[in-house]
């Protein structure tokens, strides 16, 4: 076990130094110049352009640059914005929390209605329910999540008036200091009443937008999974015994038909990065992938390499952590390969 | 359904059934693929015959009908069957134009990233050793950063244009190809035919795209299809954030991004394309699946 785990970690640094190396490279292609960004559009004199240069470093050769940017990497230093003049990580993790609480939202929203569909649509193979949730899982995996965020916004909260349309927690009503950063936390903390509701108000529509293609990818996994199980022999044996069918679907072969949805979960935290992007642009949302999206229009170089940086990080740490607890339940995958 | 089985009772006495008529007979079980093929179909003519088929040009402005209803609304003619835009272009004319667009972005995605799939990943499984190592690393690497995260990172980079999101979708798309073709030249290369083809001396080059290659081919199908699908959708996603194809181009994402800010007083403007998307999409998958029970019964979606 540990052998794996060394040699699962291992073949993660080649990956990290390209990453470093890749991040550092694409960011000095993207055309703008930094310094007269920053400046702003007027013009300075060419003495305090080469003085603003040279602060941030831009001046010396890129090589040397490219040392310092992995020194700094490795000692947790990931730059500074050049329009807020924060540190990127401290930004990151300000903001991060907010793109986990919705992505959290999202895939508990499809376990939820996910994993209870797909197994009653396998054991009602062929019938009218059946063929509803593999319809709708059809068009929830082909869904444009940015449309679909609109189309909400457009019905639920403009029309019928039920959930607010942008931000995370009505501002003006509440003021809540940090302290988790997962606002459904904090505000249960400090003693607002309504702030909690407020909160969970504002993440309903996101999480659903954020949460409907994973939810099309669970219920078809699920579903296809637990019909391979329910011919498992053991499964007939547990009938035969006379079991109730619940404790046979729901007991026997659920927990071995769950495993590749877990699997599969694991898989989606890229995607679900991905549509949190979209998602918190349409919604307002103070996530991290707002945050880049205005990284671009900023041209603040330094907030994109580190934030690409910190997202894929998290990507990789996630798929080690996904391959390490299967390699603990599977041992065939420790010694295969 | 008599038809047919009456037909196939008759040939199987004289000729086994072409790969063809073996291929549409599991094909044609799928009823869900089958509708996908017949709409995907109709999108394709529409998008081949955009010019003939649309009653006006995609850019052309009409100054006396800004954001005209579609037909069945108040006020609606049938002038503008589906309605126009905020600059008084024609929502049909835009759409199936757009349908062009959006289908050429994914056929050109796919065909670029399964060819070059194709080189990279037999390259990868018959080098092995160092080559094989650095192919591998720079498919997790890309596969570390979140899809649309790299796309915006390559749009960045390169400028937002419609080449370049060809370009930036591309590279999104590339390491499931090659590891698929990887996986599978893999799993191939140890069987006897193979090892029988090079104990009789076949060149390298001949052994990988002659005798390998073609065994591959049944997951790679299937998953090109479903490839296209995926590309239009990030393409769009792209097209929506500002990134992809610039104006006037009729491109269904930055149509989208544009007619955001009618969303409360004229939802069609935003209705329309996100519905034209989702049609596309829906169509290419549900035909993808049809491809998957022909081809590869084993293979499961993931």
């Amino acid at each position: 076990m540990l052998r794996y785990f060394l040699r699962r970690v291992a073949l993660t640094v080649p990956t990290f130094v390209a990453l470093m190396f890749v991040t550092f490279v694409a960011i000095r292609l993207v055309p703008g110049d930094p310094v007269e960004v920053r400046t702003g559009e007027r013009g300075i004199s060419p003495e305090r352009l080469a003085i603003a240069r040279h602060e941030l470093g831009l001046d010396r050769p890129v090589w040397q640059q490219f040392g310092d940017y992995v020194w700094n990497l490795l000692h947790g230093d990931f730059g500074t914005s050049l329009v807020t003049n924060e540190k990127v990580a401290t930004e990151f993790l300000t903001l991060f929390p907010a793109t986990v609480e919705l992505s959290l939202a999202a895939m508990l929203l499809a376990v939820l209605i996910g994993v209870p569909a797909g197994t009653i649509a396998a054991v009602r193979r062929g019938s009218a329910f059946d063929h509803t949730v593999m319809g709708a899982s059809v068009i929830g995996f082909s869904m444009p999540i940015f449309w679909w965020g609109l189309l909400l916004i457009m019905l639920v909260s403009e029309r019928l008036g039920l959930t607010p349309v942008s931000g995370r927690i009505d501002l003006i009503a509440f003021y809540i200091e940090p302290i988790t950063g997962f606002l459904l936390i904090d505000s249960l903390l400090v003693d607002q009443p309504g702030a909690f509701l407020s909160a969970l108000h504002h993440l309903v529509l996101p999480a659903i937008v954020l949460g409907t293609i994973p939810l099309a990818v669970v219920a078809r996994i699920t579903r296809s999974s637990m019909l391979e199980v329910l011919s498992e022999d053991y499964v007939r044996t547990a009938r035969a015994k006379g079991l109730s069918p619940l404790r046979v679907v729901g007991l026997h072969a659920l927990r071995n038909a769950l495993i590749p949805v877990i699997t599969s979960i694991g898989l989606q935290v890229g995607t679900l990065l991905a549509g949190a992007v979209l998602t918190e642009t349409i919604f307002s949302w103070p996530g991290v992938g707002k945050w880049l999206i205005e990284g671009i229009g900023r041209r603040d170089y330094p907030a994109l390499q580190g934030g690409i940086m910190l997202i894929s990080t998290m990507v990789i740490l996630v798929n080690l952590g996904v391959d390490v607890l299967y390699g603990a339940i599977n041992p065939r995958l420790r010694h295969g390969r | 359904m008599a038809a047919d089985v009456s037909s196939t009772t008759e040939s199987a006495g004289i000729a086994p059934p072409t790969p063809f008529a073996d291929f549409w007979s599991s094909f044609s079980e799928n009823r869900g693929a089958v509708a996908g093929l017949i709409v995907l179909a109709l999108i394709v003519f529409a998008a081949l015959f955009a010019d003939f088929v649309t009653p006006y040009s995609p850019i052309e402005q009409f100054r006396d009908a800004f954001k005209a209803p579609p037909v069945w609304e108040d006020g609606g003619s049938w002038r503008f069957v589906l309605g126009t835009d905020a600059l008084g272009r024609d929502m049909l004319s835009r759409l199936v134009h757009g349908a062009r667009i959006s289908l050429f972005i994914g056929l050109s995605v796919m065909s670029v990233s399964v060819a070059v799939g194709i080189v990279l990943g037999l390259v990868a499984a018959f080098a092995g050793g160092l080559l094989d190592t650095v192919v591998m690393r720079i498919m997790d690497l890309i596969i570390a950063v979140p899809s649309l995260v790299l796309a915006i990172l390559v749009v960045a980079i390169l400028g937002p244009s419609l080449t370049n999101t060809i370009v930036a979708v591309t590279v999104v798309y590339l390491p499931r190809y090659v590891r698929l073709v990887r996986a599978s030249a893999l799993s191939e290369i140890a069987k006897d035919y193979v090892v029988a083809a090079k104990s009789v001396g076949v060149g390298r080059l001949r052994l990988m795209f002659v005798t390998v290659l073609p065994n591959c081919l049944a997951p790679l199908i299937v998953q090109a299809a479903l490839g296209v699908s995926d590309a239009i959708l990030e393409a769009a996603a792209l097209g929506f954030l500002g990134l992809g194809a610039q104006p006037p181009i009729p491109e269904w994402g930055s149509m989208l991004a544009d007619s955001r800010e009618f969303i409360r007083s004229d939802p069609w403007i935003v209705t329309l394309p996100g519905l034209a998307i989702l049609l596309t999409v829906v169509s290419i998958n549900l035909m993808g699946d049809g491809l998957r029970d022909a081809f590869d019964p084993k293979l499961k979606r993931s």
